[in-house]
């Protein structure tokens, strides 16, 4: 009952500017979901990302930074963090945010193994501004800038990125990558988002958990399209999973 | 204004001498300034620094580049190329260790040949040739008097942890105060 | 209180520390490297945050992120560097988040080269970034004098929620200078703008109409309380010097001796170019036959600032001269020689 009371401040403010079946959304009610059963919603802060997860932010009622301009969220909640230690510091962001635009940041930010949560919803392309190609954009996927196919000779092949934070820093606290496509995954998705938050803090390092999210408007397909999407070409080339767990040795 | 360049190759001390100038005239109540050349000479090549400081507490100091000097301390033969930014009757204080042959200094300068790198030898501080300038500068310039400018060099080096070289550093002052 | 013979960069990082500055983050690069060299050793000794980021466009961000909740914080550099933070602080001035950066200027475009040069002025009082907007901009011209600025510089960006930039050269980094260090200050209590877990940002105007209105406001009250300059010789001036920074230090002592042999000059220092002191002008001889601005650029930044307040300020057109010194600070005797040169109508003006 208190969960449900606790949620309800949610809908309190103006509805989300999301299109029906977005992912973000799921992810991000994920996230809140986790900060209010840790009871931290109050001493959290987000910062926000470029684009759609940028413009989401407006469903937010817990303290947000203004100026994450494009990319920079991880150097942002650097010094938020390392200023306010006790404070719970995530950024959410898209892959066209963190992994393309803003990947230094988000590189160096998991090198340094600062103490916070990247959140990144994936949905292979860069949504608000109209669907243009990402560094994760599926091999042979139709964007407004590949209208042909993605050609990986051309453009390189779709970045994993926890996967490669791994591989950068294998001392970070934890990398997984999850999916909002089915119940079983959500359930899952939120089990990651849960260990991501109890690293932070229990000032284990830096946390990263990815969620391939669904956009219909940019897939043009339906959001049910979206789910067998995700499970039947999505999934093959990003496979679901801890790539660190929690207390495992490099 | 009183306005004194130090030059010489990087590692010959022309920059910790300017500071001992620059720290004396602070102690003494005076404005000063203290600029180094910058970039590449730090690292061995050429390098110098101008220091300036008031007649009285209440000037100011202008510019600090180097620009009409009263005195020029030359610790290699590149250095003399200075003395076009000293005035007419600047002091030229000349490590005559550096150079190797004869050089045709302009009459209009006091021109004094010390052979600074053999007399900090002989005092024991092979690396104080710069220091033994700065004995022989006070006591051309009488800017200073001798154990005040010598209180002032121990305070700078006290100040950078290095109190134990006062002793040679003295006697490498003294020794360059005595060769002229 | 004892004073201390200390290099520029070193004393403008201490002054930050002085004032209560909690975080520093910056990235390497001649000529401002000392100011992180100092700080990366003195804000751990005072249980403050110092981080070596990957790039001048993290730095700042990290900066930023701090100054959010209300932590002072700041950031030097120099050149392309602060090309880089340009992105941040248009961003922040949308926010109206407060910020401190230190701009060690070394002349030149791109690469440049590392001799001091004032080509940083319009970067950093125009903002820089993209839109309409400005910094303040303090011009000291000696070491004690940068030191006093930095040490005022967070309370000023927080009073008028704005960024604040300490406009310095390359040789005013490397320079010693004996200097006074203040005392230890911080921050009063936590500012009303600051981020927690339950205080979003709040932007005081949102709207583009209101935030229009918002900055108008707000760069009239500043325009109105920081005017800062010194001056001489303005009340029979024939021709008034205006020079900010290591230059007025060699105008000055081209004004004196010109006043000495008897010549009719004033001087004008700006030591805050942004907001522009135009209140100094008021005082100037109304029979003035022309400015003259000594700064080192190619094309002019100052001038420009100069010309649009002594259009305003005259009924008649008088003339802004300006030689272009380039690079490195120009030395007594060019401005005396470009003094002349103006008396003798041997350049034209360029206003």
């Amino acid at each position: 009952m208190e969960d449900i009371v606790r949620l309800s401040h949610l809908i309190d403010k103006p509805a989300p500017t999301a299109c029906p079946g977005c992912g973000h959304l799921v992810f991000f009610r994920i996230i809140r979901e986790c900060l209010d059963e840790l009871g931290i919603t109050e001493n959290a802060i987000h910062a926000n990302g470029i684009g759609c997860t940028g413009v989401h932010r407006a469903w937010q009622n817990h303290g947000y930074v203004p100026l994450t301009a494009h990319g920079r969220a991880a150097a942002v909640a650097t010094g938020i963090k390392r200023t306010n230690p006790d404070t719970f510091v995530y950024t959410f962001q898209g892959d066209g945010d963190a992994a393309v635009i803003g990947l230094a940041e988000t590189l160096n930010a998991a090198y340094r193994n600062e103490n916070i949560c990247v959140f990144i919803s994936t949905n292979t392309v860069f949504a608000l501004t109209g669907g243009q190609m990402s560094w994760e954009t599926l091999p042979g996927q139709k964007t407004t800038t590949t209208p042909l196919g993605r050609n990986c000779d051309l453009t390189g092949k779709p970045m994993h990125l926890p996967e490669l934070i791994c591989e950068i820093n294998p001392d970070v606290a934890y990398a997984a990558r999850g999916t909002m496509n089915s119940p079983k995954h959500i359930i899952q998705l939120k089990r990651m988002v849960r260990n991501a938050m109890e690293a932070q803090l229990a000032g284990e390092g830096y946390s990263i958990v990815e969620c391939m999210s669904a956009c219909p408007n940019n897939w043009h397909l339906s959001p049910l399209e979206c789910r067998e999407h995700i499970e039947k070409n999505v999934l093959p080339e990003f496979p679901l999973g801890e790539f660190k767990k929690r207390g495992a040795q490099a | 204004m009183k306005e004194c360049i130090f030059a010489g190759f990087g590692g010959q001390g022309v920059l910790t001498a300017g500071l001992v100038l620059a720290y004396t005239a602070m102690e003494h109540e005076l404005n000063t300034s203290w600029l180094p050349s910058y970039g590449a000479s730090m690292r061995g090549g050429k390098a110098n620094s101008t220091v300036k400081f008031g007649d009285t507490p209440d000037e100011v100091i202008g510019v600090p580049m180097m620009a009409e000097a009263d005195a020029l301390i030359a610790m290699n033969r590149p250095s003399l190329d200075y003395m076009a930014f000293c005035k007419p009757g600047a002091l030229v204080l000349v490590n005559s260790d550096a150079l190797d042959s004869e050089y045709d200094f302009p009459a209009d300068k006091d021109v004094h040949l010390i052979p600074a790198g053999e007399i900090a030898y002989s005092v024991d501080n092979a690396k104080g040739a710069s220091i033994v300038m700065i004995g022989s500068l006070m006591k051309l310039t009488g800017w200073f008097g001798k154990e005040e400018a010598k209180q002032s060099m121990c305070n700078m080096f006290a100040e950078k942890g290095k109190s134990k070289l006062d002793s040679i550093n003295i006697a490498a002052f003294d020794a360059g105060w005595d060769a002229v | 209180m004892k004073k201390t013979l200390m290099k520029g960069n070193h004393a403008a990082g201490e002054a930050a520390v002085r004032a209560g500055c909690m975080l520093y983050a910056g990235y390497p690069i001649t000529p401002s490297t000392e100011i992180m060299e100092h700080l990366s050793a003195r804000m751990p000794e005072e249980g403050r945050v110092f981080i070596q980021a990957e790039n001048e466009i993290a730095s700042i961000h990290m900066v930023g992120g701090a100054y959010c909740t209300g932590k002072r914080a700041m950031t030097a550099t120099s050149a392309g560097g602060f090309s880089l933070m340009q992105e941040f602080t248009a961003y922040a001035s949308d926010a109206e988040l407060p910020f401190v950066i230190i701009n060690v200027v070394r002349s030149g475009r791109g690469i440049g080269s590392l001799e001091p040069g004032q080509d940083g002025y319009r970067q950093s009082v125009y903002g820089g970034g993209n839109g309409d907007y400005r910094n303040i901009v303090y011009v000291p011209n000696t070491i004690q004098e940068m030191v006093d600025d930095i040490y005022e510089a967070f309370d000023t960006a927080e009073k008028y929620r704005i960024g604040v930039i300490i406009l310095t050269e390359s040789s005013m980094g490397q320079m010693m200078e004996p200097v006074i260090m203040p005392d230890y200050k911080f921050m009063e209590g936590q500012p009303e703008w600051a981020v927690t877990g339950t205080h979003k940002w709040d932007r005081g105007s949102d709207g583009l109409g209101l935030k229009r209105k918002a900055w108008a406001e707000k760069m009239e009250r500043m325009t109105a309380e920081m005017q800062r300059w010194e001056d001489s010789g303005l009340e029979d001036a024939e021709y008034v010097f205006v020079a900010y920074g290591l230059p007025s230090r060699s105008t000055g002592e081209a004004v004196k001796a010109l006043r000495a042999k008897g010549e009719k000059v004033g001087f004008i220092r700006p030591q805050i170019v942004s907001p522009f002191p135009a209140k100094a002008f008021e005082k100037v001889n109304r029979d003035v036959k022309g400015f003259i601005c000594v700064e080192t650029t190619e094309f002019g930044q100052m001038v420009q600032d100069l010309a649009i307040t002594v259009k305003k300020e005259f009924d008649r057109n008088v003339p802004v001269n300006f030689y272009p010194y380039g690079i490195g600070v120009p030395s007594v005797k060019e401005v005396l020689a470009n003094y002349e040169a103006v008396k003798a109508g041997g350049y034209k003006e360029v206003f």
